[in-house]
């Protein structure tokens, strides 16, 4: 058969990636959105997400990828992706109107014999739902596939993914020769598989990682009191095959992001609908907001109560390393809970959504800790590292460093006469 | 976790206490004058809460603008059993019939953590309240009495402070106002077994002011009044030993059978709630207490 075209229909962050990593593997790509601010912005490689190599990687594949708000561009697709991103509330709980209104036009403009997959982050039951749409086409062929985008590693999971997973009608059919062909270019394993379990174990993906997030929490706390190092104990932890060479197992400040917090409600929803029992679903989440708080508790009792007049420095506003999102971002609700504490904060990419009156968001990581009593490292950029323990006292006042990632030398900072406070490891004064 | 009606804080028109007598009262008015607030203190020999036929009284005594504080109470040094639970829960009683008829601007409830299981070694105000002791059942009902009553109406902030020591206290239970008492008196300081037990202890001027942060910011919802920074007995006896004199000795007691409980709390909230409040050291709470016992010995 011929090289399949590719089409993606929402260009969000998901859309925008997948529609890169597909020009990548050499095929013809029509990435829409009606949003024509978007596509114009996105066409001129000013993008609108942050994503380590993206720029580069759209630079290089350009000639292949084509980029419009007409939907009817797709009708010259074999396959077309539906990859809006799910919007989700402060609560986690996602909005799938916009993906089953892509879905609706993607039905719409598409040739006779199309393939359609939904990418976009759906519950358990949404492509089986949605079927009907396809109702009055019996020519197209409807799959679910599992996404694992991550932020601030999109590019890089999007050209090697570890398998696909896919739903299907049944779990005898098979995936369609065009999807088969577009996905055999990756190289890697093709799972087939009834749309409700693909569903559900894109969820389940999820599930396990908090799971390890949340067991590392809880033994990094215990760490910090009994001398123990967490550093030290991962490593033995990865070499017992069950747990796995690449676990979750960098104790952190409870999980930050939308996904997670989005699967895990859902399958809160799932339970509370059939009365399964997910209380541990409950208790992950709540250990992750207690595990956020740890530079707020460390805080009080290290320097706000110690101090007449303290000032912080805050380094980190994104909710993790290259990104700008800083949607449930432990920096930014730090520096919410810490108002009236005068704060100088630096992030080489995320700025502050919601103007906080006493942060001062400053241009450079030292200008950050100029007459800081505490220096906070919110989020572990690679560029933190570079940046010499005493140069950082040299500006300080005070001699706090709460490096909750590690980012810095704690044998360094120590020796310039800092205190380091780091997640599952012992307090070094 | 609190939300604030006035985030930025205010002075209400007047505050009234109820339960004024008491030692957490006292440093509740002294915190309200000192910041010029109007304070109209009801205690139990002018209006008995615990008849509910007073409810008429207290009704007459309310205004719209009032932020009410409710700390009466009968604590367990006056019995443990139904009859002291019943007492208190007429209180609710007095006070929702009141407030039904008369309702205020504020409602502030000081609760206990005894809603909390003493099983649980470590809380946060989203764990349930599952009191294991009847005080504690009662400090939940009359919870639930003022939610029920309140409703969405009138903004209830409901406070639970850990154990509360401090100048004043005229009760006796195990910690350090006991532990001050026996010091000056005895010379020795008795503690439970190895002392091991690891209690949050909070001074009642750093609760007052916490009750006072509440109403200036018109606050509702639940928070854990605590320090986040448990001790055990043992230690908190040495450092009270050591403010008494050093002829004073800490001494082991029989210990009842049966495991060791901590008690922990997570502070996040009340660092959320009022990001400027900062507690009292705990060295320079215990020397303000202990100095406060010797002026009224």
């Amino acid at each position: 058969m011929t090289t399949p075209v590719v089409g993606f229909a929402g260009l969000s962050h998901l859309g925008l990636v997948s529609s890169a990593a597909a020009a990548a593997k050499g095929f013809r790509v029509v990435g829409f959105d009606a949003d024509r601010s978007l596509v114009q912005d996105t066409a001129a490689g000013r993008l609108r997400v942050v994503e380590p190599c993206l720029p580069e990687l759209l630079r290089d594949v350009a000639s292949r990828l084509t980029w419009t708000h007409d939907a009817s561009a797709l009708s010259g697709c074999d396959v077309i992706y539906v990859s809006v991103d799910v919007p989700t509330d402060d609560e986690g709980r996602g909005d799938e109107s916009p993906v089953a209104d892509l879905l609706r036009t993607t039905v719409s403009v598409a040739r006779p014999e199309t393939t359609l997959v939904v990418l976009s982050q759906v519950q358990p039951g949404f492509t089986r739902a949605h079927q009907r749409l396809t109702a009055d086409r019996p020519d197209l062929h409807l799959f679910y596939q599992v996404e694992t985008l991550i932020f601030g590693r999109a590019v890089e999971r999007a050209l090697h993914p570890e398998r696909f997973i896919v739903g299907c009608a049944e779990s005898s059919a098979r995936v369609s020769a065009p999807l088969e062909a577009f996905l055999r270019a990756f190289d890697c394993p093709i799972l087939p598989m009834r749309y409700e379990s693909a569903e559900l174990a894109k969820i389940a993906i999820n599930c396990f990682l908090v799971s390890s997030i949340s067991t590392t929490n809880v033994l990094a706390e215990i760490c910090e009191r009994v001398g123990a190092e967490w550093e030290e104990i991962a490593p033995s932890l990865r070499l017992d095959a069950r747990i796995g060479s690449k676990a979750y197992l960098g104790a952190g400040l409870g999980f930050g992001g939308t996904n997670l917090n989005r699967d895990l409600e859902i399958v809160q929803g799932l339970s509370n609908r059939f009365g399964t029992d997910a209380r541990l679903v409950s208790a992950w989440r709540a250990n992750s907001v207690y595990r956020r708080d740890w530079t707020l508790r460390l805080l009080h009792r290290v320097v706000l109560s110690q101090c007449a007049s303290p000032r912080v420095a805050l380094w980190g506003l994104a909710y993790k390393q290259d990104t700008a999102s800083t949607k449930n971002s432990p920096g930014v609700a730090l520096a919410e809970a810490i108002a009236g504490v005068p704060v100088r904060a630096y992030d080489p990419a995320a700025r502050l959504e919601r103007m906080l009156p006493h942060v001062d968001q400053v241009e450079s990581p030292l200008a950050a800790c100029e007459g800081a009593d505490a220096l906070l490292i919110m989020t572990p950029w690679s560029e933190f590292a570079g940046i010499s323990a005493a140069a950082i006292a040299a500006r300080m006042r005070g001699r706090h460093v709460v490096d909750p990632y590690r980012v810095l030398s704690a044998a360094d900072a120590n020796a310039a006469g800092l205190s380091v406070y780091r997640l599952g490891a012992p307090e070094l004064a | 976790m609190l939300r604030h009606q006035w985030p930025a804080s205010a002075k209400p028109a007047r505050v009234v206490l109820l339960g004024a007598r008491g030692f957490v009262a006292t440093a509740v008015r002294d915190v309200l004058t000192a910041a010029d607030i109007l304070v109209e203190p009801i205690g139990s020999a002018e209006l008995d809460l615990t008849q509910a036929s007073n409810a008429a009284q207290l009704q007459a005594r309310l205004r719209p603008d009032d932020a009410v504080v409710f700390l009466a109470a009968l604590t367990p040094d006056h019995g443990r059993g139904i009859d002291t639970m019943m007492a208190n829960l007429r209180m609710g009683e007095t006070v929702c019939r009141a407030l039904d008829q008369s309702p205020v601007a504020h409602a502030v409830y000081i609760s206990s953590d005894a809603v909390y299981r003493d099983e649980d070694a470590f809380i946060t105000e989203t764990m349930r309240t599952d009191a294991s002791s009847l005080y504690g059942v009662m400090h939940a009902s009359r919870e639930r009495m003022l939610q029920a009553q309140l409703g969405n109406a009138v903004p209830l902030a409901i406070l639970r402070p850990t154990l509360v020591f401090g100048g004043g206290d005229t009760h006796n239970s195990y910690g350090p106002n006991r532990f001050m008492r026996a010091a000056a008196l005895e010379r020795r300081i008795p503690i439970f077994g190895e002392g091991a037990e690891r209690r949050d202890h909070v001074f009642v001027d750093d609760l007052a002011r916490v009750i006072a942060a509440a109403i200036a910011h018109r606050s509702s919802g639940v928070l854990n009044v605590v320090t986040g920074q448990s001790i055990a007995f043992a230690d908190l006896a040495g450092e009270i030993a050591a403010l008494a004199g050093p002829d004073v000795e800490v001494v082991s007691k029989p210990r009842a059978p049966g495991p060791v409980l901590h008690r922990h709390f997570d502070p996040a909230a009340l660092h959320r709630a009022f990001p400027g409040f900062r507690f009292t050291p705990r060295g320079d709470a215990l020397a303000r207490a202990w100095a406060a016992y010797a002026v009224a010995r």
